[in-house]
């Protein structure tokens, strides 16, 4: 009794702070404490990355990327192995020319506000990509497609401007969903960010700087969601989501680095992914600039580079694939696979040929709007030094980078998400495509593109497309040292998420354990 | 003193109108705009003209500043560039939060930040002085973030005892965000307390050894009262002026504060206003740090008055 009164009457002398703190911490407690009672939520953190723009829009610029996975369904998306499997689409088959696709409906699908999915909702979503107006990226990937029309209430034709035998892997992307087309009462060109779609969860509040609420939806056809409601914080920093997730705040968080990684060792609490992506960071040299302009100098500055040695000082052993300047992954069907180690005598000896007996000095641009660029450049410019190529590096403002230098300065960098190999050899090295950053114009690529596209064989495809990544690595100008790992981190209470790309996974199965 | 403060106010409309107009050219000088900022890598030319047709970037900035002023006279804050959505959404809320989060920091740092200084200087090179001194300096020495991270990993973490970050709807309330603010707080408090206090102990100490202490000791004055009376009017205006800019600094969002614990304030709006190049935005928070500041050195001035009977009298100055 005497005791206890004087270690309050001590405790009333510490500063006033400790025992607001004690006060708080208690009321915190119990606050979070009823939180945690609604054991079915699923929290997330996501960085919109742009901010007040995020739209709901799949196929926006700025569409808000979780959304996108919970709210909508694609014709066909991704199974375990990368290859198309069904989603809205049950079957779906080629003309014999290749140019016309015929997908047919699963019957019974409802969108979120309860009306039935139709062939028409599928014309419309399809068609929009192709509005002026919207200029959606996915755009150009669709853009082969010519015309899409219902031929009855569950069956699609789509037909296209050439002959191509992959289609599905191009309507796999994660920005192709099927949105309602009586939102927008069938206006191509209307923004549709309502939210509706026809995946396992609604769009409960749209909060893309504090928290969205993805409330699940009881009619979805894949059946009912194991959990209630998916919630997504805003949470910018990095590392302020690794502090959350250690926290217990939130159950998974994307991407953390290697180093972060080890933060996850408790392995009761978490689990650590390092999943293989198609993801890449690279250096260009622009092939209409000199010195540029001869492939061998080209080429010398791609061989000179060790590159697991990079990747382990970039990422750690196990966070990528070495590739051979290959923008195709090794995990996709058509990749080629390919041995390059380092040759400086071999680099030394194609610029001597293209005449730079002295070596060669360059200049690469560089910023810091992607994490691995200026390590990966001053890497670089360690590395190709013993075969005389002189790198100057200049660090440029990164809201400038895009604008500025990328596509404008002979030497820069770049980093690209994952695409299927059609998809990536078509929008960064087909001789018109947008995007061709390195100015890589090579008319029997060209041909030999589209040729793969409008062969029906499988393996006879493959070959040619094989035939292209060799062709790249001849004569390319982008310097791929490997592709990147994403680790991620999820609790242990949360099953049904697999070790793989979350396009892969089918949100309705995951569930919390208790 | 009525004259001063409308004299004051006056200049202070002035200086906001000053501000604005620098802040419009410093955006405008800045490469790109709202347009380019949005569409990001995936540019084409059809698509940038017609976003800026969208925007009414293709107006003079002269003309869209003056529109900016003509709406803020009739209260409408006018449309943010990258939402596009009212501008008030997107600052109101925040500035309700940096003002609860730098108000309540405040509160609690400002008076015990001072009352340790003064502690300090009476107690010189005793133990509660060599605690006070030496602490201050070693909390000084660390960056904010360090001290966030440092109570998120022992009090969210290690403990469990409070959140790590702040998850929160963009309208929350305050009572939302109460939990919420304990670990940042306590972050500014100790970021705050180091610089204050060890003005303050100098200012004292610096009176403490004055003639008109010396004398007032003399005349067997001691205590309470020698400091109340002869030190501490001499020794505060310095430390008044200190805590203002301090209270200012805290109102308008400590945007390394507000990164490490995910916090939903006005300096990380303001950052991401200016990478979106989104200028009614930028203004309206430039025009709240700017206010803010300006009433807050005049806050200071008036304190500075109170004490001070001889500016009181003189009236003239600024």
């Amino acid at each position: 009794m005497d005791t206890s009164r004087t270690q309050t009457a001590r405790r009333a002398r510490d500063p006033l702070l400790a025992k607001t703190l004690v006060t708080a911490a208690a009321l915190v407690t119990t606050l979070l404490s009823v939180s945690v009672a609604d054991a079915a939520t699923l929290r997330l953190a996501y960085d919109s990355a742009v901010g007040t723009a995020a739209s709901l829009d799949p196929i926006s610029p700025n569409r808000y990327y979780l959304a996108n996975e919970l709210v909508y369904s694609r014709l066909v998306m991704p199974d375990a192995a990368g290859k198309p499997a069904p989603d809205l689409a049950t079957s779906w088959s080629a003309s014999p020319d290749l140019k016309a696709w015929t997908f047919k409906l699963r019957d019974g699908v409802k969108f979120h506000d309860g009306s039935d999915l139709t062939a028409d909702d599928v014309v419309y979503s399809l068609l929009r990509t192709k509005s002026s107006v919207l200029k959606s990226p996915l755009g150009s990937v669709l853009s082969i497609i010519d015309t899409v029309t219902a031929d009855d209430p569950h069956t699609v034709t789509v037909k296209l401007t050439s002959a191509f035998a992959d289609l599905p892997l191009l309507l796999m992307d994660y920005r192709a969903r099927i949105l309602s087309a009586k939102a927008e009462k069938g206006n191509l060109d209307a923004v549709n960010d309502t939210g509706i779609g026809t995946g396992p969860f609604t769009v409960g509040k749209y909060d893309p700087q504090g928290t969205t609420v993805f409330k699940a939806f009881d009619g979805y056809f894949g059946g009912k969601p194991k959990l209630d409601e998916v919630d997504v914080f805003d949470i910018a920093d990095q590392q302020a989501q690794v502090q959350a997730m250690l926290s217990g705040q939130i159950d998974y968080v994307q991407t953390i680095d290697q180093q972060q990684s080890k933060l996850f060792a408790d392995a009761g609490k978490f689990k650590v992914f390092s999943v293989p992506t198609g993801g890449w960071q690279a250096i260009v040299m622009m092939l209409n600039a000199a010195p540029f302009t001869d492939v061998r100098v080209a080429k010398a500055l791609r061989m000179a580079v060790d590159r697991q040695a990079m990747l382990n000082l970039l990422v750690g052993k196990d966070g990528g694939t070495v590739s051979c300047d290959n923008p195709v992954w090794a995990g996709d069907p058509y990749y080629a696979p390919a041995s390059c180690p380092q040759d400086i005598a071999g680099a030394k000896q194609l610029l001597a040929q293209a005449g730079h007996p002295d070596g060669i000095d360059v200049e690469l641009f560089t910023s810091d709007l992607n994490n691995l660029w200026i390590k990966m450049a001053q890497i670089y410019q360690q590395q190709v030094a013993p075969a005389g190529i002189r790198v100057k590096i200049t660090q440029v403002p990164s809201a400038d980078y895009n604008n500025y230098y990328w596509m404008h300065k002979p030497l820069t960098q770049t980093a690209w998400g994952q695409r299927p190999a059609d998809q990536i050899l078509n929008e960064a090295y087909q001789s018109s495509a947008t995007w061709n950053e390195s100015a890589f114009k090579n008319k029997q690529f060209d041909d030999l593109l589209a040729k793969a596209r409008a062969t029906a064989d499988f393996d006879a495809r493959k070959a040619i497309y094989g035939q292209l990544q060799q062709m790249l690595w001849d004569q390319g100008g982008t310097f791929i040292p490997f592709h990147t790992n994403q680790i991620s981190v999820v609790s242990t209470k949360v099953t049904g998420l697999p070790e793989a790309s979350l396009e892969t996974v089918h949100w309705n199965e995951v569930a919390l354990a208790n | 003193m009525l004259v001063l403060i409308v004299r004051r106010l006056i200049l202070a409309a002035l200086t906001l109108v000053l501000t604005s107009i620098i802040a419009t050219i410093v955006v405008q000088a800045l490469p790109g705009d709202a347009c380019t900022a949005y569409l990001g890598r995936y540019i084409e030319p059809g698509a940038l003209a017609q976003c800026r047709g969208q925007l009414g970037l293709d107006h003079p900035l002269a003309e869209r500043y003056l529109d900016w002023v003509a709406g803020l006279a009739r209260g409408d804050l006018g449309m943010s560039l990258s939402t596009r959505r009212p501008a008030i959404e997107l600052i109101g809320p925040r500035v309700q939060n940096s003002f609860l989060l730098g108000g309540v920091s405040a509160l609690i740092g400002l008076p015990l930040a001072v009352g340790l200084g003064v502690l300090a200087a009476t107690r010189r090179d005793r133990l509660a002085d060599l605690l006070a001194s030496g602490l201050s300096m070693a909390a000084m020495a660390m960056p904010e973030f360090v001290t966030g991270t440092l109570l998120i990993f022992v009090f969210a973490i290690w403990l469990g005892l409070l959140p790590a970050v702040t998850l929160v709807s963009s309208n929350a309330t305050v009572m939302d965000l109460l939990p919420y603010i304990i670990l940042p707080v306590l972050t500014l408090v100790v970021v705050l307390i180091a610089h204050i206090l060890r003005v303050t102990r100098a200012n004292v100490i610096d009176q403490l050894e004055s003639e008109h202490a010396e004398f007032a000791r003399l005349r067997g004055v001691g205590g309470w009262r020698l400091l109340w009376r002869h030190v501490l009017p001499g020794a505060l205006p310095a430390t008044i002026n200190l805590c203002a800019l301090t209270l200012a600094w805290l109102l308008c969002g400590v945007v390394v504060v507000e990164r490490v614990f995910n916090y939903p304030g006005l300096g990380t709006l303001m950052i991401e206003a200016i990478s979106n190049r989104d200028l009614p935005v930028v203004l309206e928070a430039t025009m709240v740090f700017a206010g803010t500041y300006i009433l807050a050195n005049l806050a200071a001035d008036l304190a500075t008055i109170a004490l001070d009977p001889r500016l009181r009298r003189s009236g003239s100055g600024w």
